[in-house]
């Protein structure tokens, strides 16, 4: 190995050169993969959805309602079903409620004896407004947008 | 206190002296530019590598997901575009280094013994290489993918004895589908990387074994060490390359044609330029010769390069005292550049994307006319339109608009539609499946372009698009007047007794007849 000092300044340079290189490289396709990783936008939108047909409701009773739910995932498209309660006036106004327990996600369900929604997992209970009136779900019922289509006579909700 | 944790790591896993035996390779003296082809490589490998694992996140090998999910990796993922580029344009890059790679080699003779195997790991890999480009060409599922696939198993099964055998092992089943697309994939991201990543073990196994060969003609002085001087050199050109591939992955997009379309009969593929001087040959030797072409010719010039430390055994390295494996090369490389050139120039004309058909123009009428809007909108309970055929073939899409509750029952009635209707639909909606932009026709083409493809395009051509049993009208205004159109339309054997052609006078309405006589006049 020389010692000449005009060459190992060379060599370090050359170091130098080598070592930010390679960082440049590495950390651009490093950077580059990282965010073609991470999860891209949805094309999701919240949508006006046909969950019933107005005839079909009792006013003041809890109509359990399934609804399919079309959910694009990437290049996949599935339809979901959500359950909602739509609770009719009798006039002109539906309310929707969400059918998921706020303690941890259960499928709460009508019990028409007692007059209340009942969650089978913990004991959750709520009463027909959606109010907690037992059990531990720290919220009432979550509520969803509900019209009536004039047109059709249709029950629509935005999921 | 900063050097703890590195000699804590050196204590137990003794990297320093890994990373010197690495670095500290001693070198021939005059050792230069020529040998940084195989760094080249590695890191253009490396990043094929990188960007084939992190597509695998999105890429569904599934024909009715395949396209879809490569659309949405060009359109939707944060830079998807650049990765798939990168990948795309990086196969080209890996074709052309390994092919300067190995004329390198050659010239310099640095395949003489006692690097024979080095010699040899060097065409597998070359082999595998083109492998990974032929499987990969395949994932897309679009046109281009799924006929230049017919064609490669095609030749496959041509070959003599186990053709057959060979071409349902490449099929995975009694057709293209969906087994040979898992298969492909499957070859193309586990079994392939795997064969590489050991070949190039082996590669530079023995290429640390044997030394590098160096200059062709020994130099005297002092061997230095690969650390930092010709690193350095090795970074400068993989930078130019990746400063090259940056930009062409940045500009230009990989092709992404149709979703795959097994029924149609019209569609020309055509290979990678890689592939070009193979494709070009075959047409050179047509019928029982083809064989020549497909099988022999091609693995003659395998043959070759596996032989050649044994063919070439004298002690030269001089390219000048090696005029018939010079020769034999140049002669072999001047043939793929002449076909390849030959193959390129061959290629059918692109369809030009600032033309609508006059079925598609018709299409976006009877869309509208069809209420198709009412569920496919933005937002709506259906999918935009336009969305369908990136996972939908058009049988499926015509069937759909016939009867849409047969896919989605409950939402809402049939529209009325005959089949030339529906035609136009799906070619209209495959249109904006296109996502290119979409050309405004003229409006005066609008009521002729109803006319003609509701009534002539089972027979008549224009602008690329319907029948052939009748003349191409793309350009008949050229020849004929639009008084004489309206006569020869309305009953053609008033004009030519002889004439094919049924009359249409009952049919059509006479404002029908000279709507479409004025357009066909319009078309010169």
């Amino acid at each position: 190995m020389s010692t000449d000092p005009r060459d190992s300044r060379r060599r370090s340079v050359l170091k130098t050169f080598v070592g930010g290189v390679a960082a440049l490289l590495g950390g651009s396709l490093a950077g580059v993969l990282g965010a073609f990783a991470l999860p891209p936008r949805g094309r999701e939108h919240e949508r006006w959805l046909r969950a019933s047909l107005l005839d079909r409701l009792t006013p003041g009773e809890p109509f359990t309602a399934v609804v399919s739910v079309p959910r694009d995932q990437g290049w996949y498209r599935e339809r979901g079903q959500d359950v909602v309660f739509l609770i009719w006036d009798g006039v002109a106004d539906v309310r929707a409620l969400s059918a998921t327990c706020t303690h941890l996600g259960c499928r709460v369900r009508w019990a028409r004896q007692v007059g209340r929604f009942v969650c089978p997992c913990h004991g959750g209970e709520y009463d027909a407004t959606g109010e907690v009136v037992a059990g531990p779900p720290p919220r009432g019922l979550v509520p969803v947008e509900a019209k009536i289509d004039p047109d059709s006579g249709a029950v629509m909700v935005r999921l | 206190m900063t050097r703890r944790v590195p000699d804590w790591l050196d204590e137990r896993s003794g990297y320093r002296t890994g990373l010197r035996h690495l670095l500290d390779e001693s070198l021939p003296p005059g050792t230069g530019w020529w040998f940084t082809l195989g760094s080249v490589l590695l890191f253009l490998l490396t990043v094929q590598l990188a960007t084939g694992a992190f597509l695998t996140l999105y890429y569904a090998p599934t024909p009715d997901h395949a396209y879809a999910s490569v659309r949405f990796i060009t359109e939707d993922v944060t830079l998807g575009w650049l990765v798939r580029g990168l990948h795309y344009f990086g196969a080209s890059f890996i074709v052309v280094f390994a092919g300067v790679h190995l004329l390198r080699v050659v010239a310099f003779g640095s395949y003489k013994r006692p690097r024979e195997l080095t010699w040899l790991s060097g065409v597998a890999m070359l082999l595998v290489i083109l492998a990974f480009a032929l499987t990969g060409y395949l994932l897309p599922w679009d046109q281009r993918a799924y006929w230049a696939t017919v064609v490669t198993i095609n030749i496959a099964r041509s070959a003599p004895l186990a053709g057959e055998l060979a071409a349902s092992i490449l099929r995975g089943g009694a057709e293209i589908g969906a087994l040979t697309l898992s298969r492909w994939y499957a070859v193309h991201v586990v079994l392939l990387p795997g064969v590489l990543v050991l070949l190039v073990t082996g590669h530079l196994f023995l290429m640390r074994r044997h030394g590098i060969s160096g200059p062709i003609a020994e130099r005297p002085g002092p061997r230095p060490l690969f650390y930092p001087e010709q690193a350095a050199r090795d970074l400068v050109v993989i930078l130019g390359a990746a400063a090259v591939l940056l930009a062409l992955a940045w500009r230009g997009v990989p092709p992404l044609e149709r979703m795959a379309d097994p029924t149609d009969a019209s569609y020309v593929p055509r290979p990678e330029w890689y592939f070009l001087s193979l494709f070009q040959l075959l047409k050179y030797f047509p019928g029982p010769l083809e064989p020549l072409a497909a099988h022999v010719v091609p693995a003659l010039a395998v043959l070759a390069l596996v032989l050649l430390p044994w063919l070439d055994r004298g002690a030269a390295r001089d390219p000048r005292r090696r005029p018939i494996v010079m020769g034999g090369v140049g002669v072999g490389v001047l043939a793929v550049a002449v076909l390849t050139a030959l193959g390129w120039r061959d290629r059918p004309p692109a369809r030009d994307p600032g033309l609508l058909t006059p079925r598609e123009i018709a299409g976006q009428v009877w869309l509208e006319a069809a209420g198709c809007a009412t569920c496919h909108g933005n937002g709506s309970v259906a999918g935009e339109l336009g969305r369908a055929p990136l996972s939908r073939p058009p049988f499926w899409l015509a069937a759909h608009v016939a009867d849409p509750e047969v896919i989605a029952p409950g939402v809402r009635e049939a529209p009325v539609v005959n089949e030339r209707e529906i035609e136009a639909i799906v070619a209209w909606v495959r249109r904006l499946a296109d996502g290119d932009p979409i050309p405004e026709p003229p409006a005066r083409d609008r009521p002729g372009a109803l006319v003609f493809a509701r009534f002539c395009v089972g027979c008549h051509t224009i602008d690329g698009d319907g029948g052939d049993d009748g003349p191409n009208l793309s350009r008949v205004g050229a020849t004929r007047e639009r008084e004489w159109l309206r006569r020869w339309i309305t009953n053609p054997r008033d004009v030519d007794p002889d004439a094919n052609m049924p009359a249409f006078g009952r049919q059509l309405s006479a404002e029908q007849i000279d709507t479409i006589a004025a357009y066909l006049a319009s078309r010169r």
